[in-house]
């Protein structure tokens, strides 16, 4: 057995390197070469000499900071060479753009799952199996409480959520980049024929979601002196981050809800403040994560980003597969 | 239908802040539903006396067993979500997957009078087979309230005084006679759900039952602005605070708590029942201290509290007083809207009255509580002080013109309490904590200082803001010595000031002492853990105390 200074792809100052190819991933400082698997900030910082990413992570990326970083693209499945390995991205289905990237050197394939999720979503293309050696996994939702319903379910009981309460103005909190889109979509489709606010930033992501071909219905930018009476009975979508403080004062009459897999389970969703939650996310549940593990046919898995101490146990007791622990 | 509509009534009640819009959805609930549903409803809300049919680690033990479902799994997700009930809702999604769903009309009433306690008559495997069974055809979105039934865990936020606010609005009738209906053990039926709406008030119907207790409030500063001769001074005693009801010749003793507990203390119940005349008087039980006349520690009526039908020997072991503090009602008058000093002038007559007139000696269970007259403010200050030598937690004030109404009403009674006593001590020990906190570490445990050493003294769960305790999480995640079960041992490090009532010596535990309602009062993150109290401080503060 090799040790874990051998592994192709190992943990080096709390991020995915591998040094053969002298790359990042995601890396949370700068460095010189950086893949990146999508476009939410909690996977990129400013500083990197260079970034690798698909398209779509590349223009929503720009479109956020601005032009004024090098990004060089590929197209999913495209192969390209570093120092003898071969990298490519694949599609994850956790955003627009989003991938897990592989690594094939020696004969052997490595497995970056990246954040991912199998749920159909219209706003992004399907995750895609890859077969590997080794497999590098998100486990956000490591846990078998964490079971999705189908996102019409889900989109469905925001409609009612907001047409049972027709004096009210319905908030409802998520995150701006992806799940805001899939969100739009998915309600687009049911009863709920009213209007859909979002604020500056949902707008702007929207709108690039629109240019890069995803047909998502237009939200209307909500401005800060609305008049109360034309907000009642529509829907205002908004960051977590606006939920806070003297924003909400903009409003009268309101009912909040957050949409996160975290909803799941009273416990939070009691203590998160909002009045009710819907839970949906574009991470994988407990299902999702022991799917991919066996679809990918790994011998060896590692987790990060989440607890993945049950996940472990039960792949080792249950499953039999191998899990290896980083050496953070 | 009204399993749904109950479910949906538990779904908007648990997503609804305002108490205002609480009321509405209840109110649109109890018109829109049968009389023996809303009864059983108000009893699931209330949860009064929830029966608990099988708990929550044998709830968990038959999904394991039915569905060959790792225990150590089922145990790792109630880390998270805190409740037995709401685990095995959520680890059943999708699992039952018989398309048979032949109970997803069945009635609250039916569900609760018959299928579930029908259950008890079974034997285990049945047991388990039955409850499978319903799980199986029970629509998904009843689980939990299924579930959580089965484990007596039905909370939501419901409090009393919103039913009872809901059925007030619903027949346009006063507060406190619904709350005074509401009173005691709810029995669902249909009976007792139309004598809660029955817009008719007959005082015979709420016989055995107790008044709704007025609670005093913290003390307000802008009393000592009004002139002492205003108010009516008594000790605050530490012990169960109980109405002690003779009606029509039985006598029932109710706790604040509204539980009947005649038979935890038969001493008292057969002395009253010699006392001629009927009433209801408010007061408080105290295992007493005949000798010195004053009360002994809580402690000792914790042995009686859980003990029915208590032997001689525990009676005389430990041996309890009732201490009135009002008399509510005399031979079926009701005297609460007299005012306090009147009503004082009765209790006190009526006392030496049954003092000399009954046949046998009932003042070695049963007196009325001493009056206490401070000068002025700065006096009642001195008597607060010296509470402590009584074994009293201070004083209650009481305004004389007050009439005696329900809750904590503001500006009628306050409560002086001595200051608490603080100790500053080390963070060692973390606990997950359940329910709304399910995920987090929210129960600590600190320690002193013995020689260098750190011993437990106190275990504390309250005090902290909840930016605090998700503050205190993070650290706790990151500093972990040793986890063992839900239990983590930590790098000491964090000083916090705990404030407690009393403090006194205990074998039990391996500090030597034991201290009582424990709290946070503070995060000392300006001291280091070599500023921590040592358990030579926590001596030298019981002996001052003693």
């Amino acid at each position: 057995m090799r040790t874990k200074q051998e592994y192709l792809i190992r943990y080096k100052d709390g991020n995915l390197y591998c040094e053969l190819a002298d790359i990042w991933i995601d890396p949370s400082k700068p460095v010189k070469k950086a893949l990146i698997t999508h476009a939410h900030f909690d996977h990129f910082t400013f500083g990197c000499e260079e970034y690798l990413s698909t398209k779509e992570t590349a223009i929503l990326l720009k479109e956020r900071v601005g032009d004024n970083i090098k990004i060089k693209t590929f197209e999913y499945g495209e192969e390209f060479k570093i120092n003898g390995i071969n990298i490519s991205f694949h599609p994850s289905g956790h955003i627009l753009g989003s991938s897990q990237i592989r690594f094939i050197f020696a004969e052997e394939k490595w497995l970056i799952s990246g954040d991912f999720k199998l749920q159909k979503d219209e706003t992004c293309k399907q995750y895609e199996i890859v077969k590997t050696d080794y497999l590098i996994s998100e486990c956000t939702f490591g846990l078998p409480i964490f079971k999705w319903d189908e996102s019409n379910k889900i989109a469905n009981d925001i409609s009612k959520w907001i047409t049972n309460s027709p004096e009210k103005t319905s908030l409802l909190f998520c995150y701006s980049l992806g799940k805001a889109q899939r969100l739009l979509n998915e309600i687009s489709k049911t009863n709920f024929k009213g209007n859909i606010y979002s604020n500056g930033s949902i707008h702007k992501i929207n709108n690039s979601y629109r240019e890069l071909g995803i047909d998502i219905k237009d939200t209307i930018k909500i401005e800060n002196k609305k008049k109360i009476d034309e907000l009642k009975g529509s829907l205002i979508l908004l960051p977590p981050s606006l939920s806070k403080g003297y924003y909400l004062k903009n409003f009268k009459n309101i009912q909040t809800a957050f949409a996160s897999g975290w909803m799941s389970i009273r416990a939070l969703r009691k203590r998160s403040g909002y009045d009710k939650g819907f839970p949906i996310s574009d991470h994988a549940d407990w299902d999702g994560i022991l799917e991919v593990v066996k679809k990918s046919e790994a011998k060896n898995v590692f987790f990060h980003h989440g607890d993945s101490e049950a996940l472990t146990k039960y792949l080792v007791e249950e499953e039999s597969i191998n899990v290896l622990l980083f050496d953070k | 239908m009204s399993l749904k509509k109950f479910s949906e009534l538990f779904g908007d009640l648990d997503s609804i802040n305002s108490t205002n819009n609480k009321i509405e959805v209840l109110k649109r609930y109890f018109l829109s539903n049968e009389p023996i549903d809303n009864s059983w409803a108000i009893y699931l809300l209330t949860g009064k006396s929830n029966k608990r049919f099988i708990s929550g680690r044998y709830l968990k033990n038959i999904f394991s067993q039915i569905y060959e479902y790792p225990q150590w799994l089922i145990d790792t997700c109630y880390l998270k979500v805190g409740d037995s009930a709401e685990v095995i809702t959520l680890l059943l999604k999708n699992k039952t997957t018989s398309r048979n769903k032949k109970l997803s009309n069945i009635s609250l009433n039916e569900l609760l009078s018959k299928t579930i306690p029908e259950l008890s008559k079974l034997n285990e495997e049945e047991k388990n087979l039955q409850i499978k069974n319903i799980w199986e055809r029970l629509p998904e979105d009843y689980h939990l309230i299924f579930n959580k039934i089965l484990t007596g865990t039905f909370r939501v936020g419901v409090s009393i005084g919103l039913i009872t606010k809901s059925i007030s609005k619903l027949i346009n009738i006063d507060e406190e006679i619904i709350s005074h209906r509401l009173m005691g053990n709810f029995n669902p039926s249909i009976d007792s759900y139309e004598f809660l709406i029955n817009k008719n008030i007959n005082l015979q119907e709420l016989n055995s039952k107790p008044f709704p207790f007025l609670l005093a409030n913290n003390i307000e500063d802008k009393i000592f602005n009004h002139s002492i001769n205003e108010f009516q001074f008594e000790w605050k005693y530490d012990g169960i605070r109980m109405q002690l009801i003779k009606r029509s010749g039985n006598v029932s003793l109710w706790t604040r708590g509204q539980e009947l507990v005649n038979e935890s203390f038969p001493e008292l119940v057969e002395k009253m029942s010699h006392i001629k005349d009927d009433f209801v008087l408010d007061g408080e039980l105290l295992v007493w201290n005949y000798k010195e006349q004053i009360a002994f520690d809580f402690s000792l009526l914790q042995k009686r509290i859980n003990r029915k039908s208590p032997t001689i020997s525990i009676q005389i072991k430990y041996p309890i007083i009732f201490i009135a503090y009002d008399l509510l009602e005399i031979n079926g008058r009701d005297i609460r809207e007299i005012k306090l000093e009147n009503r004082r002038i009765e209790l006190e007559k009526y006392f030496s009255k049954w003092q000399n007139n009954t046949e046998k000696n009932i003042s070695d269970i049963f007196k009325i509580c001493d009056l206490i007259f401070p000068k002025d403010w700065p006096n009642a200050l001195t008597y607060k002080e010296k509470s402590r030598e009584n074994n009293t937690e201070g004083l209650i004030i009481k305004k004389k013109t007050s009439i005696y109404s329900s809750g904590r009403r503001k500006g009628i009674w306050w409560k002086y309490k001595v200051d608490p006593m603080q100790l500053d001590a080390v963070l060692i020990y973390a606990k997950g904590g359940s329910g709304r906190r399910a995920g987090l570490y929210t129960d600590y445990s600190f320690a002193l200082w013995k020689d260098q050493e750190l011993i437990k003294f106190a275990s504390a769960y309250s005090g902290l803001t909840n930016i605090e305790i998700k503050e205190l999480d993070k650290w706790i995640r990151k500093n972990t010595i040793e986890k063992f079960g839900p239990v983590r041992s930590l790098k000491p490090e964090m000083v916090f000031e705990i404030s407690f009532e009393k403090i006194q010596i205990s074998k039990r535990h391996k500090s030597g002492i034991a201290v009582r309602f424990p709290r946070i009062t503070k995060w000392r993150k300006d001291k280091k853990i070599n500023d921590a109290d040592s358990l030579e401080n926590a001596y030298e503060l019981m002996k001052k105390i003693s």
